[in-house]
């Protein structure tokens, strides 16, 4: 979907999930510099399954939406699979199983899976001969690929990729609504869209 | 804004002329508009697609409706560099400018290409006249 | 129709402005599960089906005379060990047009017992006849039962089945969606994100609410009496259940350690777990009993309304009634607005809310209310001239309410929300 028109009469906040949601921002590390996605599916490649580690709202998402878009584009992916409830495990191994020999099954939230369900679904990728590129907020099984973590320095550049604000925002902001939520970068960007609407209405 | 095709080519452009000068209509008032594009090759464009739409933005997911949609892909029209059509506005939604919703209205002009890509010019307008939210809960 | 996704797959917003390869890849991934679906059906009913009603319909009854008894053996390799079966045979001579024809038949199910099946074999003698049916096209096959195995259809249609659908579904999206935009795929599934809506077709297209079970309740003394957003009664009564049942459960473990301790035995799982299913009982009824308490001490709040839906710029009366007994500080009545967005925060979804407007209609303090009887109160509405209607979408809500709350003297505050509907002005229509 394209960016709305913005206009004086029609101004788009630069936080609405249009603009911020996984898929609309290119993955960013802790520097706040893009990532090297190449690099990243390169070192998967020498894994049979990576995970992509850290707390909530800092990315992981994210780059696991835009790794994903580079493996569909090279043909070498199974999908992106989303666990949002527990009994969605039941959902993943058929997913797994569909996937051919080669390919990479993505699933956002490996933790959110029970402990069967998880051993279950690298038993059948295993036997199908295909890679897992996982979420998770805790390491362990499959081994870490890349560590998100929040930053100012991250927070800062996100903005910097959203449409303009216009000046009405500073970044005594950025960095209230970061330490606010202890280095969440989506909560901070929730925290800026109801501050972006409050001066818009003011000014 | 639209979606761009390549970062070095230059990009196509819509103009778009609405009946009502302040883009302002009332619910269930005829929308009428002339449109025409620049920028492009002789025969390039081999289809047009015309909409009329709201969505929704803010903090929540965006829900679409379309409430006008015509395909042009034969020729002569789906070539023309210029077009007009109108449609019926519905009694709603209103257009509204909330804090964590908003309705906007818009028509879409979509041109597809030879190659498979495609390129779309948005430009909103307003139905109703509510005004907007106040915000009531933040220093 | 809305056709099933069997799982939540999104591949994010596309890019790149050409999404030809996009769909190719997927439209071939699923028609190559539709042709599996195809080919192992296909396998199955000629392998089973077909044979099946074939022996049903076209073989031909015939009295065979039974010239020999033996045990067919069948060995199955299982791992490390070598499952045998056994199964009564019988050579049968029997006529067809032909000429006469001598056979083996099989009769029963297998039986991992020898001496079972022999006894099975014994039941039938030398030289007796037994009813049989052939296959005229092929004269040798004959079998001693007929009929159907209706599990076995079942089970063997149900993985082809299960591709057909995955592939079916996925090659018709693909193929649906191919090369179309995102407007021309929206004008395609109409009613997508939008609920139906109140009485007239215009207002179809506005995504407003539907009103029915608002407007289905007459009131006493105005037209209609609004319901409750989250009737209070349904919620004490799930906390009622849990209570007792927890109670029940909890109270039986009880007996059953004091019978153990009465006979000496000291089961000290069993004592240990019901120290916290005693604290959770206990607190289950104290949340119930408060809840009811709180009920019957503050009161049912009913509103009933002169008109509905709304308009903007309409004028309505609403009637309020609180019931209850004991002393209110304060109640007061206010008509609101409320935004509801409803978004992905990663696999997470989450609703927020922001109420964007309020005006107090009426507010009353000192009120006394005798037991049996009601504090009622008429108060006048009107529907601002520039009010956004009602607007109810997949992910997003503009949400009118009227909501009372009121402080009792001696218990805890409460608010209680009555939804109402306003719907757009139609533009031929003089304002109310």
């Amino acid at each position: 979907m394209p960016a709305a028109s913005t206009s004086v009469r029609h101004p788009t906040n630069p936080f609405a999930t249009r603009h911020t949601r996984p898929g609309r921002l290119p993955p960013l590390d802790e520097a706040g510099r893009p990532r090297n996605l190449g690099g990243l599916l390169a070192a998967a490649d020498r894994l049979p399954a990576a995970a992509i580690v850290g707390p909530h709202g800092t990315g992981k998402s994210t780059l696991l939406v835009a790794l994903e878009r580079m493996l569909a584009a090279s043909g070498r992916s199974a999908g992106l699979f989303r666990v949002r409830r527990r009994r969605d495990g039941l959902l993943v191994l058929p997913a797994v199983w569909r996937a051919a020999a080669g390919s990479t099954l993505c699933i956002d939230s490996w933790e959110r899976l029970g402990r069967l369900e998880r051993g279950a679904a690298r038993l059948v990728a295993g036997i199908r001969g295909c890679r897992l590129l996982v979420t998770s907020h805790r390491t362990g099984w499959p081994p870490t690929l890349v560590d998100t973590s929040g930053s100012l320095a991250v927070l800062t550049a996100v903005v910097g990729r959203l449409p303009d604000h216009g000046g009405l925002l500073t970044h005594e902001d950025l960095a209230v609504a970061f330490l606010r939520h202890a280095g969440n970068i989506r909560d901070s960007l929730d925290e800026l869209y109801d501050r972006f609407e409050h001066r818009l209405r003011r000014s | 804004m639209t979606l761009a095709l390549d970062p070095g080519r230059r990009q196509p452009v819509v103009l778009v002329h609405f009946s009502q000068a302040d883009r302002c209509y009332e619910p269930e008032a005829t929308l009428a508009v002339r449109y025409t594009v620049e920028g492009v090759e002789e025969g390039g464009v081999r289809a047009v697609e015309r909409s009329v739409l709201w969505y929704t933005e803010g903090k929540g997911e965006e829900d679409l409706g379309v409430h006008f949609f015509e395909r042009l892909s034969e020729p002569p029209a789906a070539r023309s560099s210029a077009g007009e059509f109108a449609c019926q506005l519905p009694a709603g939604p209103l257009s509204y400018e909330g804090l964590i919703v908003k309705i906007r209205w818009c028509i879409r002009i979509r041109l597809f290409f030879s190659g498979g890509r495609d390129f779309v010019s948005e430009h909103i307008f307003d139905v109703g006249h509510v005004p907007a939210a106040a915000f009531s809960g933040f220093s | 129709m809305r056709l099933p996704r069997f799982f939540a797959k999104k591949r994010g917003h596309r890019r790149t402005g050409s999404e030809v390869w996009g769909s190719v890849g997927e439209a071939l991934f699923h028609a190559v599960l539709v042709v599996a679906g195809l080919a192992f059906g296909g396998l199955l009913v000629t392998g089973v089906a077909v044979p099946e009603w074939r022996m049903n319909h076209d073989f031909v009854e015939a009295e065979g005379t039974v010239i020999g008894k033996g045990l067919g053996r069948r060995v199955v390799p299982a791992g490390s060990r070598i499952d045998t079966t056994w199964q009564p045979g019988l050579l049968l001579r029997y006529e067809t047009p032909t000429g006469e024809v001598e056979s083996w038949a099989f009769r029963g199910p297998r039986d991992s017992e020898r001496d079972r099946a022999r006894a099975r074999l014994e039941q039938v003698a030398l030289g007796g006849q037994v009813t049989c049916w052939y296959d005229p096209a092929a004269t040798e096959r004959v079998v001693l039962e007929r009929g159907y195995n209706w599990w076995m259809w079942a089970l063997t249609l149900l993985l082809p089945g299960a591709l057909l659908a995955f592939g079916g579904a996925g090659l018709w999206r693909s193929v649906a969606r191919w090369g179309k935009s995102e407007e021309r795929r929206a004008v395609a599934r109409p009613g997508r994100g939008t609920r139906a809506a109140g009485p007239a077709s215009a207002e179809h297209q506005a995504c407003l609410p539907a009103c029915d079970n608002l407007v289905n309740s007459p009131g006493t003394i105005l037209r209609f009496r609004l319901p409750l957003e989250s009737p209070e009664n349904w919620t004490l009564l799930g906390f009622g259940l849990f209570a007792v049942l927890w109670n029940v459960v909890l109270v039986l473990l009880a007996v059953n350690a004091g019978l153990d301790l009465l006979g000496g035995r000291l089961d000290w799982l069993l004592l240990a777990v019901l120290v916290p299913f005693g604290l959770v009982g206990a607190a289950g009824i104290v949340v119930f009993v408060r809840g009811l308490v709180l009920t019957t001490a503050v009161g049912p709040t009913q509103l009933e309304i002169s008109d509905h839906p709304l308009r903007p710029g309409g004028n309505y009366e609403v009637l309020l009634a609180q019931g209850g007994s004991g002393t209110f500080s304060r109640i007061e009545l206010t008509l609101e607005l409320e935004e509801q967005a409803t978004f992905r925060q990663g696999t997470d979804t989450r609703t927020e809310r922001a109420v964007v407007w309020s005006s107090s209609l009426g507010s009353w303090r000192g009120l006394q209310v005798a037991p049996g009887t009601r504090f009622e109160a008429g108060v006048s509405l009107r529907v601002p001239d520039t009010a956004m209607h009602s607007f109810i979408t997949e992910h997003n809500a503009v949400n009118w309410r009227l909501v009372v709350r009121g402080q009792p003297l001696r218990w805890p505050a409460f608010a209680r929300s009555f939804p109402v509907v306003v719907f757009p002005t139609p533009s031929r229509d003089p304002t109310p």
